[in-house]
């Protein structure tokens, strides 16, 4: 691609004029010589650079020059680029070197890094061609190369063109039959206009950015778990229909939490960065995985915003643009300063997260927040406020009579040893000093039948207790109710309480396969072996794990809780036969040496406050046996007391407070929620060094700031991504527009006027119309970043309304088509073959957003891949209108993507993706052939032209090519269509059982009124033209 | 009349034309598949390759090796005792096991014995791998650089830890190119285990993908249910025939849009459609094991006659390597033994052991050993120590980066050679490392390629399979 690139160059800078350092130059130096001697000064040999001016070149004399002496030294040893490297200069490149260094050796700076400035707009020779300025550029210099622009496209291929280009969907028959008839002389663009006002177009758009990206509904990394996500997705599709300026898109994305009061939108529109792989495998270091992310978002920003593989200075400074490993990780401080963890807790909704209210409640939904942290404040400043109310009543003495703090927790029961206990249970001091625990021998438990302590799903409870964990590693079973209603598949009714690897986890049983909440702290959150512990888990019966809490030592802990469905509820009772035993799972699993004080249930969910005294209590019951007035921590906790026996006030606020959290809950659960990005407030981002790009080897400390090669950061803008974000829509940024307006161009032409749309740096491919893309970029910002109004130019230009007619001339003088002497034509992408299939049948559903759809997947692409634990390891296909909705809604699972898109080179949403390969192979000729979601659009297409109301051969083959096509067949392919339905029909009439299975492909009912025989047939016309090249090509 | 573009066609001949499209825009997926093509680099390979192809065996999980090829006799004296510090040395763990109080060693379960005339020690949980000992190569001294599964075998198999790169599979379909015309150069296998407590790790495509390279060079998988190549069935009431007949007005349409528009894609989605329906009789050629003799179950186990378990698609990695699939990769879950390592891991070598055997008699009869690597493996090592509960018969054990084993047998190397050595607690490498890099590129050396010299431009470096890093071929279990 690139020999072909550079042909074209040297044929339009002949010899004569000067040598070019950016296009001729650059690449040979940047090729042979950068790794030793160019920016990395780590890699630099003898001191010595090539990528600026220095004493290696001495300008007008290469013979004194010490590249040009040791590019052509007799001596091997000597004689650069050395053996080693595998690297050669042709003696062409060595032409143009000397001719560079005669005519001065005048280094410039790579295109990219220079701020565009417009052009003048050329004048080409013929006038009349071109209706937009972009035409004259292009024509310019297609005259330069002496090529012809092709003839204008007619009315149905552009009507075709257009739809799909600007709603990814085939025109309606009756608007393309319209366009045709219409002689008003703006017809074109009253399509144009059309198109881009309906919903599809957003859709479209958004598509592309989804790539960019990485946007997916699972994690992506090892369990690979739902995301709840899709509030972003439909914030793009949305920013796209209300053509949002594209500034303002970016700083949305980039730090719409850094916004003043940001709304719910501007809080969901981060969710870009948001959309990054992420892990909870067992066993990962959260520096590490903390350092991949930053990583990741680096990159995205650099491809997507700037155009630069900012990731290859992660190790070293980077080899080929001037972007040093210091800047790599001053990029990465602006992402490092997030409150989200390392682990992503295997949960659809890994903080930060933002409940996104449907329009009804949103109202509600801020307000009763409001209310909540009002309430909390009002409650603080009572608590205050009571204080010496409660110094009076230390004063007073009477906290001496103070025994039973519990009374308003009011415990179900406080299992306590029995009297008898069975060999190899005994007691054994508690978690403070004279208090008593149960400690258990190996394999030994108590049961205690006659406790009554079902937890119910549908009811509030606490339960807590105080656990000593042993030294040793072994199964720390706290205390279990269960019932084992299957003990080969595991299914279990009632619950436990234990820990894994020493995190406390409480489970909820429902006694379904794969029915039961889990709650459990996070992966590095493991309690010290030889400790007591005060663990308590509240539950707000509402059989949703959100309803779920857990405490340990009286603080909130951060956990992973999920349900083994995915949907967060347990649906079946949880009341179990089983007594409750203390350390055992009544199956294979002790508690050998552990002790337990004190399980408590309470038939209600304590408020934090009560369980930081239930947690506090047993250091002030001692405290209080002293006879003295109680000092410290202790203090604290019997003031919390206090306040929960005595003070009426403190008691409403609190109950007040809750009944607010229960409203807040409501709305939570009828919302989806979106991932967010949110930065740590009180501290400035920043970040170190990694030697090496080694996450354990951390060198200085640097803070936030972009690469310097793109322009210095104001000083009026904060050091963080909000001043990220206005430093790359700020006017004098040199890549910003250029990159945007290059990714546009890309999705209407098939390739930018970069090719390399990734990479605008020294590696990258140059623009092949630099003077276009500069002026692009100056009209699309000067615009207002308006992107409706570079789309509008785009496709009114000559250039794109072009037939896609190719000759030897133009095979020969531009085989790729990057001088657009011709009109757009390429294959389109999976999304867009599989949803205008749908379309033709009649069975697109034109919903917009929600949650992602499950359509037709063949078997076993989930579970082939899938951990046992995942809760996306079985595909669950929907049925009904799920089956027909737009493929950008198709659920995307990481490990696995759709692989119907997935053959046609969607790429698997894992990293950043500004590019899509365009593949032409026998695997997607088998999807459009034979996936059932294609068979059946053919058949319901066939079944709709069969039932015109006139229906000979001709009107249905019409029907059909007018809804996929857009254009009536020529006789002579009508004439093939003809003699191969002929023998179809034979085959089919001959074969009615065949016919009969055909058309019950898919699960839209067929019409029993049609022929068998006759609908197979013409399903095998319709997909025939659904596989026709031109069907597949926009 | 002659059209204009005919013409031009008819001067290039088709595999110009091919050639001239798969570099233009979008190219030509699977050039590997095209009729009469062969694909792969011109300078490759860079001397006399010792094989042909690859059947790559990756036990996704991780075995112990000291539970199966690296015998410790000296850890039974050991048992619950702490792994000294001055062995440990500052070695970061997973954390998993970072916070456990104590890292008591857990010696094997297992007896050992010695085989073959190299002598070497194999545990009897392996009997039949035990009975070729002289036809593999043990390295006992490989290591690596990462401690969890995802970054280790996503190492192993692309050289790097971090996705995105292409696998040694996707290197050697775009440097060697295809050997056959109606199958993929580079196909996936993946096999089911059968204990129900296994502990099994993800594996997801970005393993078998193609990187930076086209992505004609990524893995076909083949799949043991349903359709063995996605979408390959014609749909219910559609047959050959029929079939047939809408492809051939199919091609007569496109014939007619390339006449119209000359566009060279045109013409190679014609050759698609038709290298479509070749695979259509292909595959279920592969696939169908009717034909198979009684004798073939003898050798792999009666196991090969249910589809998905590993003897079934072991043989079916004999069945590739016979009809010319240049890379197979074959993945086998539920090897990553955090507990019941004495309860599962038998089961787990049960699955595997004799059609081990089976896979390499049978190439070895067929004389393809010679031309084909086998390689059997994880992605790293296990501890000594034990995580979780410890006793004789219980104990699991956690990653371990710095040591592991791994065997392979034909194509080049040295049969009955046992390689380096490691500690008394097979915790480290004490003599003669093998760095996964360094595997990689004896790996290509058989292959014929260098894999200092067998590069990929991409952002502006010349990436290849083994990195930045030194990697050096191990002279010593290779034959000269």
């Amino acid at each position: 691609m690139k020999p072909a690139l550079l042909l074209v160059s040297a044929s339009v800078f002949a010899q004569t004029k000067p040598v070019d350092f950016q296009r001729e130059v650059r690449s040979i130096l940047s090729d042979a010589c950068y790794a030793c001697h160019g920016p990395d000064k780590a890699t630099r040999m003898a001191n010595l650079r090539l990528d600026v001016p220095g004493p290696a070149v001495v300008a007008g004399k290469p013979e004194e020059s010490k590249l040009w002496q040791r590019i052509n030294h007799t001596n091997v040893a000597l004689r650069m680029p050395p053996e080693r490297v595998h690297k050669t200069i042709t003696d062409a490149q060595k032409v143009t070197l000397k001719r560079w260094i005669n005519e001065g050796a005048i280094y410039k700076q790579h295109w990219a890094f220079i701020a565009p400035e417009r052009p003048q707009s050329p004048a080409p020779r013929d006038a009349t061609w071109a209706r937009t300025p972009i035409d004259r550029f292009l024509l310019a210099r297609l005259e330069s190369e002496g090529v012809k622009p092709a003839p204008e496209a007619d009315r149905r291929t552009l009507a075709r063109r257009l739809s799909f280009d600007l709603t990814g969907l085939p025109p309606a028959p009756a608007d393309v039959e319209a366009f045709v008839k219409d002689a008003a002389p703006n017809a074109y663009e009253i399509l144009v206009d059309k198109f881009m006002a309906m919903p599809q177009y957003g859709e479209h758009r958004a598509r592309y950015w989804l790539d960019a990206a990485r946007y997916a509904d699972t994690h992506g990394i090892h369990i690979d778990n739902y995301r709840e996500m899709w509030p972003y997705r439909d914030w793009v599709i949305k920013a796209f229909n209300k053509n949002m300026p594209f500034d303002q898109f970016t700083v949305e994305q980039l730090a719409g939490d850094l916004l003043p009061n940001p709304s719910i939108d501007q809080l969901a529109a981060t969710g870009f960065h948001r959309c990054n792989i992420t892990t909870n495998e067992g066993g990962s270091i959260d520096e590490e995985v903390a350092a991949v992310y930053a990583k990741d978002r680096v990159d995205t920003t650099g491809a997507v915003f700037m155009g630069l593989t900012i990731g290859c200075a992660t190790c070293h400074d980077h080899k080929f643009d001037p972007i040093t490993q210091r800047e790599f990780y001053q990029m990465a401080a602006y992402f490092r300063n997030t409150t989200q963890k390392a682990m992503d807790g295997n949960i659809h909704d890994t903080p930060p997260v933002i409940v996104v209210p449907s329009d009804r409640d949103r109202t509600r939904w801020l307000a009763v927040q409001q209310e909540e942290k009002d309430l909390r404040a009002r409650r603080e400043r009572h608590r205050k406020n009571a204080h010496p109310a409660f110094e009076k009543w230390i004063a007073s003495g009477k906290y001496k009579s103070f025994q039973q703090p519990f009374k308003a927790l009011q415990p179900r029961f406080v299992a306590t040893a029995p009297v008898n206990l069975p060999d190899g249970v005994k007691k054994a001091e508690g978690a403070a000093p004279g208090t008593e625990s149960i400690q258990f021998a190996k394999s030994k438990s108590l049961e205690l039948p006659n406790l009554k302590a079902d937890l119910d799903s549908r009811k509030p409870f606490t339960i807590a207790a105080w656990v000593y964990l042993p030294k040793t590693e072994g199964d720390f079973v706290v205390a279990s109710k269960i019932d084992r209603l299957d003990t080969k598949k595991n299914i279990l009714r009632g619950w436990m309480l234990d820990f894994d690897a020493r995190r406390p986890r409480f489970q909820l049983y429902g006694g379904v396969e794969d029915d039961l909440l889990l709650i459990r702290t996070g992966q590095t959150v493991r309690l010290k072996a030889g400790a007591w512990h005060h663990i308590a888990v509240t539950f707000d019966g509402s059989r949703d794990y959100k309803g779920l809490t857990m405490f340990v030592n009286g603080k909130v802990q951060y956990t992973e809780s999920n349900s083994s469905t995915g949907y967060g509820i347990v649906e079946g009772s949880t009341i179990a036969q089983a007594p409750l035993r203390l350390a055992s799972d009544g199956n294979k699993r002790f508690f050998e040496d552990g002790r337990i004080q004190e399980l408590r249930v309470i038939d209600r969910e304590l408020r934090d406050d009560e369980v930081e005294l239930l947690s506090g209590w047993l250091s002030l019951e001692k405290a209080l046996a002293s006879g003295k007035a109680p000092e410290g921590p202790a203090r604290e906790t019997l003031e919390l007391a206090y306040l929960n026996r005595s003070d009426k006030q403190w008691q409403k606020l609190s109950a007040q407070w809750l009944a607010q959290i229960g409203e807040q809950r409501a709305i939570e659960r009828r919302s989806p929620v979106t991932h967010v990005m949110n930065e740590i407030k009180d501290k400035d981002p920043e970040a170190h060094i990694l030697f090496r790009g080694m996450y354990d080897q951390p060198r200085d400390k640097v803070n936030a700031g972009p690469p310097s090669i793109l322009g210095t950061m104001p000083a009026d803008l904060p050091r963080n991504r909000m001043g990220l974000a206005k430093w790359l829509v700020d006017p004098k940024h040199p890549t910003m527009a250029r990159v945007t307006v290059n990714r546009f161009w890309q999705e209407f032409f098939g390739t930018g006027i970069v090719k390399s749309s990734e990479d605008f740096g020294a590696q990258g491919l140059p623009p092949t119309h630099p003077e276009l893309l500069d002026w692009l970029a100056i009209e699309f910002r000067e615009s207002g970043w308006d992107v409706g109004k570079l789309v509008r130019m785009i496709v009114t230009s000559s250039a794109y309304r072009q037939a896609a007619i190719t000759d030897d001339d133009k095979r020969k003088k531009d085989p790729e088509n990057l001088l657009l002497s011709r009109g757009p034509r390429f294959r389109m992408d999976g999304e867009v073959i599989r949803d205008s299939a749908l379309e033709a049948g009649g069975l697109l559903v034109k919903n917009m957003g929600g949650p992602s759809v499950k359509p037709y997947q063949p078997n076993g692409i989930w579970e082939t891949v899938a951990m046992l634990g995942s809760n996306t390891r079985f595909y669950k296909q929907d049925h009904g209108k799920k089956l027909y909705r737009r493929s950008m809604y198709t659920f995307w699972k990481r490990s696995a993507p759709p692989s119907s898109m997935d053959i046609f080179n969607a790429p698997t949403r894992e990293v950043c993706t500004v590019r899509r390969e365009r593949t032409n192979t026998p695997l997607q000729a088998l999807v459009t052939l034979n996936d059932v979601q294609f068979v059946e659009a053919a058949r319901v297409l066939a079944e709709h032209a069969m039932k015109l109301p006139k229906s000979d051969f001709d009107d249905r083959l019409n029907f059909i090519t007018a809804r996929v096509l857009a254009r009536p067949f020529e006789e002579r392919e009508r004439g093939i269509v003809r003699a191969a339905h002929r023998d179809l029909l034979l085959h089919y009439d001959a074969k009615p059982d065949e016919a009969k299975k055909l058309i019950a492909t898919g699960e839209w009912p067929v019409d029993a009124k049609l022929s068998p025989a006759e609908l197979a047939a013409w399903t095998m016309v319709a997909s025939q033209v659904m596989n026709l090249d031109e069907a597949l090509n926009k | 009349m002659m059209h204009p573009i005919d013409e031009s066609v008819r001067v290039a001949t088709r595999r110009q034309l091919l050639k001239r499209s798969a570099q233009g825009v979008g190219g030509i997926a699977l050039a590997s598949l095209l009729e009469g093509a062969e694909g792969g680099l011109p300078a490759l390979p860079h001397f006399a390759p010792k094989a042909k192809r690859v059947i790559w065996l990756h036990m996704v999980g991780s075995p112990p090796q000291m539970d199966l090829f690296d015998w410790k006799p000296k850890m039974q004296e050991y048992f619950d005792k702490d792994l000294p510090e001055s062995i440990r040395n500052g070695q970061r763990l997973t954390t998993m096991t970072s916070g456990q109080a104590r890292f008591p060693i857990a010696p094997t379960a297992f007896k050992f014995a010695q085989h073959g005339k190299s002598g070497a020690w194999i545990s009897d949980i392996l009997p039949w791998t035990a009975k070729m000992a002289d036809d593999i190569t043990i390295i006992k001294s490989m290591h690596t650089e990462a401690i969890n599964h995802e970054p280790a075998i996503t190492f192993i198999q692309t050289g790097s830890m971090i996705a995105g790169k292409p696998c040694t599979g996707s290197w050697a379909a775009y440097g060697l190119g295809s050997m056959n015309k109606d199958l993929p150069s580079f196909v996936v296998l993946n096999a089911n285990h059968t204990h129900p407590k296994a502990n099994v790790q993800a594996i997801s495509a970005k393993l078998w993908s193609a990187g930076f390279l086209s992505a004609q060079y990524a893995g076909v998988a083949l799949r043991s249910g349903g359709d063995p190549v996605l979408y390959i069935n014609n749909p219910d009431g559609v047959d050959g025939k029929t079939r047939r007949r809408m492809l051939d007005s199919l091609g007569e349409l496109n014939q007619m849009t390339y006449d119209k528009l000359g566009d060279a894609e045109t013409k190679a989605r014609i050759e698609q459609y038709e290298m479509a329906f070749r695979m259509q009789t292909s595959v279920p050629d592969l696939t169908d094991l009717s034909k198979e003799p009684e004798s073939t179950y003898k050798l792999y186990g009666e196991a090969a006659k249910k589809p998905g378990t590993f003897a079934n698609q072991a043989l079916m990695a004999r069945r590739l390597a016979e009809r010319g699939v240049r890379f197979i990769q074959l993945y086998m879950r539920g090897w990553d033994v955090h507990s019941d390592v004495p309860e599962i891991l038998p089961a787990q070598c049960k699955d595997v052991d004799q059609a081990l055997y089976g896979l390499v008699q049978d190439l070895k009869s067929r004389g393809m050993l010679d031309e084909t690597v086998v390689i059997w493996g994880g992605e790293f090592g296990r501890t000594i120590y034990s995580q979780g509960k410890l006793s004789k018969d219980v104990y699991g054990r956690d990653h371990h980066p710095r040591c592991f084993s791994l065997w392979a047998a034909g194509g080049g190397f040295k049969p009955g050679v046992v390689w380096g050595e490691t500690d008394d607690f097979s915790y480290n490498i004490v003599r003669d490392p093998v760095h996964v890099r360094d595997f990689q590129a004896t790996l290509m050396h058989n292959l014929g390629i260098d894999h200092r010299r067998f590069t990929y431009k991409y952002q502006g470096l010349d990436q290849r399979l083994t990195g930045v890093e030194e990697a050096h071929v191990v002279k010593g279990i290779i034959r000269s």
